[in-house]
Order: C-alpha cells, then sequence, then structure tokens
C-alpha cells in the first residue's frame, strides 16, 4: 500500500522517459529571451530559465537523460558485477583472491569520487558519464554474488547436476546463474537511485551531457547563479531528482522487505 | 636549557603583550587589512606574461611599469622620471629614478631594465609579445645607471604604450634567472611595487604585505609614499553568486566581477558601494575562421551575424546592463568608429536568404542546414580560465538563435588552456571567442586582424589591411590613426564580417562602503590595484 505513491510517480517518470511530448508540449531547447526568468504562471507553469526556455519542458525532457544515464549504468554495473561476482565465486581462490581485492580497492573509495575520476580521464560526456558511474558501482554487484555463488555451489541440486555428468558451462547457466540473482532486483532498485544522484551531481559539474541539453544536474548548474532571482529555475530540477531518488528508494527498501530471508 | 625556556617563554610573552597593544590601537589607526574576492584565478603572475585583463589588478600591486598613464591618457613618468624622444622617433632616451629597490633588496637601474627588455625577446619566452609589441625594438644600451637609450628599428606610435603595460612591470633580474618557475612567476619574482607578494595557494587565495620602503607611486596615484594598507588577500571565488554572498555576509571587504542579476540588489544595500567601467580595447566578440568551410564564405558570416537578435540576447543574459558593441574596437576608444552602429545584424530573413545563396538550402531532421549531406555545423572552443561575464551563458544563447532563426548548429565547448591551443594550432574550430583590454586598441588590432598577428584567429590575411594597421602603428597623429583604424574596422566588420562584435567589456566592483579609494584605471577601464585603498571607520 505504502508503495502506490512513489510507484504512481515512477510510471509518471517512465511515461517522460518514454513519451515526453505526453507531458509537455514545447520544444526543451526553444529559447525566447524576450521571456527569460518569467515566474510561474499560465504560459509556464514552472516558470522560465535565464534563457527564456520553458522550465516544466526541460524538466520532463530532462527525465530521459538523468534516468536514462542512470538505468544505462545499473545496467552495465549488473552485468559487469554478476559475471565478475561469478567467476570470483566460482574460480580457483588464486582468481578469487585477485578478484575480492579488486572489489574492496574499488569499494574504498567512495562511488561519485571514483566515477569523478573516471570522468577526469575519459572526458565529459553522456557515454563516459555512464561508464564512470557503471564501473564505481560494479564492486557492490559483483560482492553479493560472489557470496551468493559460495552458497548455491554448495547446493544440493548444484552438486546432483554436477554429478549427473553436466558441463561446467552448463551447470553455471543452468542452476548457478538463475539463483545467484535474486537480491539483484532490490539492490539496482536502490542502485538506480545511488546512479541518478552521480549522474545529476557528474553533470551539474559539466561532466555529463553538454548545453544545452536538458538535464537535471545540468539545469540546477545553469540555475545557481539565478537563485535569488528566480528560485523556480532550480527549485524543479531540484525536486525532480529528490523525488526521483526518494521514489526509488522507498521502492526498492519495500521490495527488500518482501523479499528479505529468502534464499536459494 | 631551562634558561632557553624561560627567555623563550618571556619573549612569547612580550610578543603576546605587543600584539595586544597593537590590536588595542588599531581601531584608532584604522583597520589595515582587506579581503578581495575576485572572479578569476591567474595562469601566470609574471608580469611579462600577463594573459587576462581580469588580472590586471593584481600586477600592479607587485610591480611598477616605467611609465604610467594619467587621467587624460597622457604618458606620465614612473620608474622613468622623464625621456626624450629623437626627432626620427627611433630613438627613446629614459632618465630613471635612482632611489628604487625592488623587493629582494636589488637596486633597480639601467641594466635591469635592459635585463628585462633580453628577458622578454627571449626565444620561447613571450613570443606575441617579442613579435607583435617588441616588433620595432632594435637594442638597449645602458648609458649611465640612470640613463638608458633604447633604439627602434622603425618609429612606433605603440612603444610608450608597451612601457606603461602590465608587460613592462619590471621584474628584479637575480630573481628572474634564479625563479624555478618562471613561467608561473609567483612569490619567486620580485618586483618594486607598493606590495610584495608572500603567498600564492592555488585554487584559494594571493596574499601581499605593505612594501614599507614604497617612495616611487606615479604622479597620477592617489597618494605618495607606501601603501595604506598593510596587508591584502585575494580570494579566487569564481562563482558569481558565492561572490556576491561573501561580500554581503561581511566575509570580504569588496568583489569585482558583479553578476547583472546582482547588481539591483548591491545597490539597493546601503551598506554597499557599486562602481563600474567599461575596458578600452576591443569588444568582446566572435572571430570567425575564414580558413575551411563554412566560415570561408562572406555569405555565411554575414549570415551567422543577422541570424542573432543581439540586443534580445543581451537583454536577457545581462538583464540591461550590457553595451552592445558594433565593432572589433571598445568603444570607450578614441579609435571607435560610430559609423558602424546598425549596420548589419538582426534579421532572420536575411540570414536564411544568404544561406540559400551559399548552398545550404537542405534541412535535416532537427531542422539544422545542410549541403552535399554535411550539417553547417561550426564549433566555438574556448579556454577556461577565460570565460568571465557568463560568457558561457551568452554562448547557449547565441546557440539557440542561430539554431531557431538560421538552422546553424553552433557546438560550444569550454575546455582547459592546452586543449584550447591544441584546437587553435590544429585549426579545429570555426568561431575564436576574445576580447583584450590593451590601453591601447591598435595594440589589439594588431595582434587579432595582422596576417601574422600572433591571435590572429581567423586566419586571414590581407595586404592592404597590413598596410593600414603599420601605417597606424608608425604615426604618432592621432588624426591619422583615428582614419587608419576606420578603414580597417570598416574592412574587417562591415565588408569581410571577419567579426561579430558582441558586447563592450566592463568591470563591476562591489565593497563595503568604508572601504575606499577603489576605483578603475583611467585608460583601460579595469579596476586599480590596492595601492590607494583605504578602510575607513
Amino acid at each position: 500500500m505504502r508503495l502506490v505513491l512513489p510507484g504512481a510517480v515512477l510510471v509518471l517518470l517512465a511515461v517522460a522517459v518514454a513519451a515526453p511530448g505526453l507531458l509537455a508540449a514545447s520544444d526543451p531547447l526553444a529559447a525566447d529571451p524576450a521571456a527569460a526568468l518569467a515566474p510561474p504562471g499560465g504560459a509556464h507553469w514552472f516558470g522560465s530559465d535565464h534563457l527564456g526556455r520553458d522550465v516544466l519542458s526541460r524538466v520532463v525532457h530532462g527525465a530521459r537523460h538523468s534516468l536514462g544515464i542512470g538505468v544505462a549504468a545499473t545496467a552495465l554495473s549488473v552485468a559487469a558485477g554478476v559475471l565478475l561476482g561469478l567467476a570470483a565465486g566460482l574460480s580457483p581462490a588464486w582468481l578469487d583472491e585477485a578478484l575480492s581485492r579488486a572489489f574492496d580497492v574499488l569499494s574504498t573509495l567512495p562511488e561519485l569520487l571514483l566515477a569523478l575520476l573516471v570522468v577526469a580521464v575519459t572526458g565529459p560526456g553522456t557515454g563516459n558519464v555512464i561508464a564512470a558511474i557503471a564501473v564505481a558501482q560494479i564492486p557492490t554487484y559483483a560482492r553479493v554474488v560472489r557470496a551468493q555463488t559460495f552458497v548455491v555451489r554448495r547446493a544440493g541440486y548444484v552438486e546432483h547436476a554436477v554429478t549427473s555428468g553436466r558441463s561446467r558451462w552448463a551447470v553455471t547457466a543452468g542452476h548457478v546463474l538463475p539463483n545467484v540473482l535474486g537480491p539483484i532486483p532490490v539492490l539496482a532498485t536502490i542502485g538506480l537511485g545511488t546512479a541518478v544522484i552521480a549522474s545529476s551531481g557528474l553533470s551539474f559539474l559539466g561532466m555529463g551531457p553538454q548545453p544545452p541539453a536538458a538535464e537535471w544536474g545540468a539545469m540546477l548548474a545553469g540555475a545557481r547563479d539565478y537563485l535569488r532571482v528566480a528560485w523556480w529555475e532550480a527549485l524543479f530540477p531540484g525536486a525532480a531528482i529528490t523525488l526521483t531518488v526518494a521514489c526509488l528508494t522507498v521502492v526498492g527498501r519495500g521490495l527488500q522487505r518482501r523479499f528479505e530471508g529468502r534464499t536459494p | 636549557m631551562r634558561r632557553a625556556a624561560a627567555l623563550a617563554s618571556s619573549v612569547v610573552l612580550s610578543a603576546a603583550v605587543l600584539v595586544g597593544c597593537g590590536a588595542q590601537a588599531a581601531p584608532q589607526a584604522g583597520a589595515t587589512s582587506l579581503t578581495w574576492a575576485v572572479e578569476t584565478q591567474p595562469v601566470t603572475l609574471n608580469p611579462h606574461l600577463w594573459a587576462q585583463n581580469k588580472v590586471r589588478l593584481l600586477v600592479f600591486n607587485q610591480f611598477d611599469a616605467l611609465v604610467s598613464r594619467g587621467a587624460d591618457g597622457s604618458f606620465q613618468p614612473w620608474l622613468a622620471r622623464s625621456w626624450k624622444v629623437s626627432d626620427d622617433g627611433r630613438a627613446y632616451t629614459f632618465e630613471l629614478r635612482d632611489d628604487v629597490t625592488f623587493h629582494d633588496g636589488t637596486r633597480f637601474d639601467a641594466a635591469a631594465v635592459k635585463a628585462n627588455l633580453d628577458q622578454l625577446l627571449k626565444p620561447g619566452y613571450n613570443p606575441a609579445v617579442a613579435a607583435i609589441q617588441l616588433g620595432s625594438f632594435s637594442r638597449a644600451e645602458v648609458l649611465s645607471p640612470t640613463r638608458l637609450r633604447i633604439t627602434l628599428k622603425r618609429p612606433d606610435a605603440l612603444f610608450l604604450d608597451f612601457l606603461s603595460s602590465p608587460y613592462a612591470g619590471q621584474v628584479s633580474p637575480a630573481s628572474l634567472r634564479a625563479a624555478k618557475d618562471l613561467k608561473f612567476g609567483g612569490t619567486e619574482l620580485a618586483g618594486t611595487g607598493p606590495f610584495i607578494l608572500d603567498r600564492y595557494v592555488q585554487g584559494q587565495e594571493l596574499h601581499y604585505h605593505r612594501n614599507p620602503a614604497y617612495r616611487w607611486a606615479p604622479p597620477g596615484a592617489g597618494h605618495q609614499g607606501p601603501a595604506h594598507l598593510s596587508e591584502i588577500t585575494y580570494r579566487f571565488l569564481p562563482e558569481a553568486a558565492v561572490r556576491v554572498g561573501a561580500l554581503t555576509s561581511g566575509q570580504v571587504q569588496v568583489i569585482e566581477g558583479v553578476p547583472a542579476t546582482e547588481v539591483a540588489l548591491v545597490e539597493k544595500d546601503p551598506g554597499l558601494t557599486f562602481l563600474r567601467a567599461l575596458n578600452s580595447g576591443t569588444s568582446f566578440s566572435y572571430y570567425f575562421n575564414t580558413s575551411h568551410p563554412p566560415f570561408d564564405d562572406v555569405r555565411v558570416r554575414r549570415a551567422f551575424r543577422e541570424a542573432v537578435d543581439l540586443d534580445a540576447v543581451l537583454a536577457s543574459v545581462y538583464r540591461g546592463t550590457a553595451t552592445r558593441a558594433w565593432s572589433v574596437v571598445a568603444r570607450s576608444s578614441p579609435f571607435y568608429d560610430a559609423g558602424l552602429e546598425g549596420r548589419y545584424g538582426g534579421n532572420a530573413a536575411e540570414a536564411g536568404a544568404l544561406l540559400d545563396a551559399a548552398g545550404w538550402r537542405q534541412r535535416d531532421a532537427e531542422g539544422y542546414r545542410v549541403k552535399d549531406g554535411r550539417r553547417l555545423t561550426v564549433r566555438s572552443v574556448s579556454s577556461a580560465p577565460f570565460v568571465r561575464d557568463r560568457r558561457d551563458v551568452l554562448a547557449q544563447a547565441v546557440q539557440a538563435q542561430v539554431k531557431q532563426s538560421a538552422g546553424i548548429d553552433l557546438q560550444i565547448r569550454i575546455v582547459d588552456q592546452g586543449a584550447a591551443q591544441q584546437a587553435a594550432d590544429d585549426d579545429q574550430y570555426e568561431i575564436f571567442e576574445n576580447s583584450r583590454g590593451d590601453s591601447d586598441a591598435g595594440a589589439a588590432l594588431n595582434l587579432i586582424l595582422r596576417g601574422d598577428g600572433a591571435i590572429n584567429r581567423t586566419r586571414y590575411s590581407d595586404p592592404e589591411l597590413d598596410g593600414w594597421l603599420a601605417a597606424a602603428s608608425a604615426t604618432s597623429d592621432p588624426a591619422e590613426r583615428r582614419r587608419l583604424y576606420a578603414e580597417v574596422q570598416r574592412k574587417a566588420v562591415e565588408e569581410q564580417a571577419l567579426v561579430f562584435p558582441i558586447y563592450v567589456p566592463g568591470d563591476q566592483i562591489a565593497a563595503r562602503r568604508s572601504v575606499q579609494g577603489l576605483g578603475f584605471d583611467p585608460v583601460t577601464g579595469t579596476p586599480r590595484g590596492a595601492y590607494d585603498v583605504r578602510v575607513g571607520t
């Protein structure tokens, strides 16, 4: 029940990503200098920004950039994390040791700092930000999958499959993999929230999609010089980030509670 | 051992007592330290390599030039007491002050001036200055410790202007030799100025203390003798809103670079004063790279200018505080050609017609014009340390305008200094953004428009233009120079459309009301240094 409201917000966000035109008709890049910094009202529900662009339209279209980067980065890091975690859990002790230490080293750095480091090396841009956030989140998934793998590979059905002569790959793909993935959807939902914050943060610093792209973090950065005269320019993208991350976290925690304690 | 400790503690104690007395005496004498927040962090503190107009206010704290400028623009003595120019305009004989010492204790004399000139001519040190400002320089001879003769290859109307510029800030030859990081300068270089730089923390601040021996202020200064302030700290606060907040909350007493959106707020505050001035030199302009498509076609260059409703853009970005530019020469310069006003710009239909005529007729799915399958894309690459006055926001406004009214795809990149230089060297740009604050606009035009100019980013070369520029540099007749520079502006701005002049840069200072003696250099319009500044009660 308590997931209804955040769920509804996430559905709205999904609509904004898939068909932003349904929620905001005007072009997010169309500038009208004569109407710059107009307060929220009839013509612009969320007001206009310092170049006279419609803030509502930019917030709605911005969902595609901000959430898109988050989803892409999370998908990438889940894929890489699962593979690496599985490899560590199934490989000889020395390789497991090496991979685990690598995860440890990556985990010692805060995710945002690590992402910043990656972007500093690769340069700004949407693709690089996705890669940076993905790299930073890999250890989260890899460690969980590795731990799960240790449990699963000793399970009766796996030992049965091995003794019945199935190949190593077939056992891994058919029995181990499906059973280590249990906690991943929950983790990924919460991780998506973190990724959205990281992508907004990097864009705020000018590392993400370049102007004039409507991205929430970049919008905040553009608005900060106008805070005293036009609160709406910063408030709405800021609220969009907060609401998105809060809803993702609430839904993630809700899922976590529901599936807590279930082991393969 | 115990005696030593007792001695030390008594020293500490008496020092504390003395400090206490000082603190008590201070209110009577007036506070003598000041914190000033600046927008731009220097890329170098070596005056010879000075590159940012925003840093001019720092240079003359630490360094003095040979010649100063009066409020009327005339040349006045400074470290040179007087000078004589030979009848053919080629030999300058300077009588130098004999009472000047550098911060490192060495004496300032004719040999030091020669050493500074020699340094500027060293290959690879400052090639732009060596080629342009010192292009007419032949030799310097030390006639006596206080007498120096400089001979030029040809008369040069800009030579005294050069000797009054930051480039001619006199650096102790001993420190020039000893400096480990000469390119940056900083605390390693000793000048003769009213303040001594004692601390530089990258990304944070600069700290100067007063030079108690200073007795050689230029005649145009507000007072003589040592500076009023005993120490001054410049904090680097690149965020405009943060600077204003630091001022209103009392963390700093002075800021420069007041954004348009905050001007009304500052002016309304009874505890603050607000000053502004327009800079001399060149307007902030977009220079079109004519060496390759699409700007090798004058019609495309014209179309770009017509596509932008500049008045509307400036009104939205600068909230009515910017002065529109019509020429590459700034409006405040005596060489400004007002005849160019209203002659171009802001006609979207004309922009469309020009682009159609130039063959950019088709449009792609995103609405951009295409020709032979290539989109009408132009790239502007600018160096982050030179981005000021919200030029990044301005570029976004121009970007939206050229897209909406002409289908031009303007791509904006703000990169570090190295990457910007690389793009310039590799010819990987179509638009170059620049303004220069030279006290004599002619010096800037020589750098920007001459075929061999050090920052000729239009890559346009025209013997006629070069001829006018050379003639204007050689004559000291103001009327003749005005006529020649008017020809230059007509050709560069109107006939060839090499440049899109945008606004006349200005500087703003906001300060607590108790801070006095702030102001602008009368010739350049940039904030003056801290020499005359004092804090009243």
